[in-house]
């Protein structure tokens, strides 16, 4: 009896572990659902959470800023680089840049920003949640009649989609001025021909699945770490919180996979 | 614990926040924005355009967005494909009205599927001197397309194989023709050689000497006949000398008939001058009849004896 009790059958095993796994799932989403609402309503703007709003933006973005930027541009142009030398000597340069453009561009550099932020900015925040609400300051927040969502969670979440969107599309800038620089120097002869590859590779749809995939990505590494934060348990096993970033990966795995089928799967 | 303190977080104090958020998102926003402008202007959305349809039998390999090349310059983009009451592919071409001066009514467009490589669209004008190609021209486009002709090819290259088999057979019409050749030449080197060859039997070419010897004796005597011609027309008993002695007479009388035609010339001077003096004598004498004739009147008025006028009037013979 007892050792059924300390090692419970494995169909009871199966059950709690596909509850654990839809309650997580569930949390994640209705915390997705209440900062939609939190973001939408203007009230979470007022005079007392603007400043710590603007803090979390400034301070999640600016840093990593420059460092992405810098790095993005290296890696395109080596890219870059090695595409077109391998591309002109199969005769195929034709196609070099509009390959690189489509690689670097629609598919590194956005999954690469929001797996940079997550790294440098969310999962800390949310290992900065978990200190908070073990030092009862969300509790005392509750008490004081302030929702500690609103003060703390919309703030940090805001902030990783910001920094997220805005890393992505500074870095897609970057590496699409790389490429350029890469193929035809500095001479601005190409830009017509650059132009017009561009044009043909951003068509509408695959520009609408760029900028989906690339706000998704960013809502899920800014939402999921924040969800396993505030469900973490207090004295349980590391595990949990090795389980908020496996989600994570897999969310922006599904996300990459829909987009790519999206692109290229017709 | 205050409100204030409850917001308080781990984070260190940022300088100049508002400033640098607002900057932030305006970065932000001027990036968007730029891109968007920049993907606009890149799908031709600002730029005026002029509509060609293009009609084919097969749409195949073409898409939405892609190049119509003139010289290898792209000039136009693929807006739509669609099916035609009449079962061809309508192909929606935006010309960017910048370059459709290139396009004539004479332009002539092609649909090239390469082996490697995407199909293209091009375009060519080969005189550019005729009237530019209205908006809305419909026109059919050529289909050259390198894999399709190869069946073609193939079909055509095994019948060419098939004539050459038939050709060069056993029974075959060159083995028939070398046979030929064979026989003739061994009758060039018969004893007829090429005459032989030629009237395709030995009597007709013995025929044909037989006639050469009896015009080679022809020639002889209308030779002979010749030379007496010749002795009788310019020998010293010939023609020719009488002839020559009648010319130098006819000459001599014709000095003669000049000598008399001077002489004559030289009588119708004389009469012309002859003919000058009569008429200074014919008015001297003129002059001399109208004095008398004044003299007379003069006397008949100073004597008027005849009682009749008309006998004492005198008169002149």
């Amino acid at each position: 009896m007892i050792a059924s009790l300390a090692h419970p059958s494995w169909p009871g095993r199966l059950g709690r572990t596909a509850q654990r796994w839809a309650l997580a799932w569930w949390r994640i989403v209705y915390l997705g659902a209440v900062v939609l609402v939190l973001v939408l309503s203007p009230s979470s703007y007022g005079r007392g959470l603007r400043g710590p709003l603007a803090r979390h933006v400034v301070l999640n973005t600016a840093p990593i800023l420059l460092g992405f930027t810098a790095l993005a541009a290296l890696v395109s142009l080596v890219l870059t680089r090695i595409v077109v030398v391998t591309a002109l000597s199969y005769g195929l340069s034709r196609y070099a840049l509009e390959m690189v453009v489509r690689v670097l561009v629609l598919e590194l550099i956005p999954l690469t920003a929001a797996l940079f932020v997550a790294l440098r900015c969310t999962i800390p925040n949310g290992v900065q949640l978990v200190r908070l609400r073990d030092a009862g300051r969300l509790d005392a927040l509750r008490r004081s009649g302030t929702d500690p969502l609103r003060a703390q969670v919309l703030p940090r979440v805001v902030a990783g989609v910001y920094a997220s969107f805005t890393l992505a599309a500074l870095s897609c800038v970057v590496a699409l001025a790389m490429a350029y620089l890469g193929v035809y120097g500095f001479s601005l002869a190409g830009l017509p021909a650059y132009t017009r590859m561009f044009g043909q590779v951003f068509s509408p749809s695959i520009t609408l699945v760029f900028v989906l995939k690339t706000l998704f990505s960013s809502l899920a590494v800014a939402l999921i770490p924040m969800a396993s934060a505030l469900h973490a348990p207090r004295e349980g096993p590391a595990g949990s919180e090795l389980g908020g970033l496996a989600r994570m990966f897999a969310v922006l795995l599904l996300i990459e996979i829909a987009s790519l089928m999206g692109n290229y799967y017709r | 614990m205050s409100n204030e303190d409850l917001f308080e977080e781990p984070l260190r104090p940022v300088a100049h926040l508002r400033a640098k958020a607002a900057a932030l998102l305006l970065f932000t926003l001027a990036l968007v924005a730029g891109s968007v402008l920049y993907l606009l202007y890149a799908r031709g959305v600002f730029e005026p355009t002029q509509a060609l349809v293009l009609t084919a039998d097969d749409s195949e390999g073409v898409a939405v967005g892609m190049d119509m090349t003139f010289s290898g310059f792209p000039i136009g983009r693929v807006r739509r494909i669609e099916l035609a009451p009449e079962g061809n592919v309508r192909i929606l071409i935006d010309v960017a009205r910048r370059d459709a001066h290139w396009l004539r009514e004479s332009s002539v467009f092609t649909l090239v599927r390469g082996i490697v490589g995407g199909t293209t669209i091009k375009a060519y004008s080969g005189m550019l001197a005729d009237p530019p190609l209205p908006d809305g021209a419909v026109r059919p486009v050529l289909r050259g397309d390198a894999t399709a002709e190869i069946p073609q090819l193939m079909a055509t290259a095994r019948e060419l194989l098939g004539n050459l088999a038939a050709l060069t057979a056993q029974d075959g019409s060159v083995a028939a023709t070398a046979a030929n050749a064979q026989a003739l030449t061994e009758r060039l080197k018969g004893p007829g050689g090429a005459l032989g060859v030629l009237m395709g039997n030995e009597q007709d070419a013995r025929k044909i000497l037989a006639t050469l010897d009896r015009t080679n004796a022809l020639l002889a005597r209308i030779d002979g006949m010749a030379a007496k011609a010749d002795t009788q027309v310019f020998g010293p008993q010939g023609v020719l000398p009488g002839v020559q002695a009648l010319l130098a007479d006819t000459r001599a009388s014709l000095r003669k008939v000049d000598a008399v035609l001077a002489e004559a010339q030289a009588i119708g001077a004389n009469a012309r001058e002859a003919t000058t003096d009569l008429g200074a004598l014919r008015a001297e004498v003129e002059g001399n009849l109208r004095k008398v004739d004044a003299l007379l009147d003069d006397l008949n008025r100073k004597w008027p004896f005849a009682r009749d006028p008309r006998d004492t009037e005198l008169k002149l013979p």
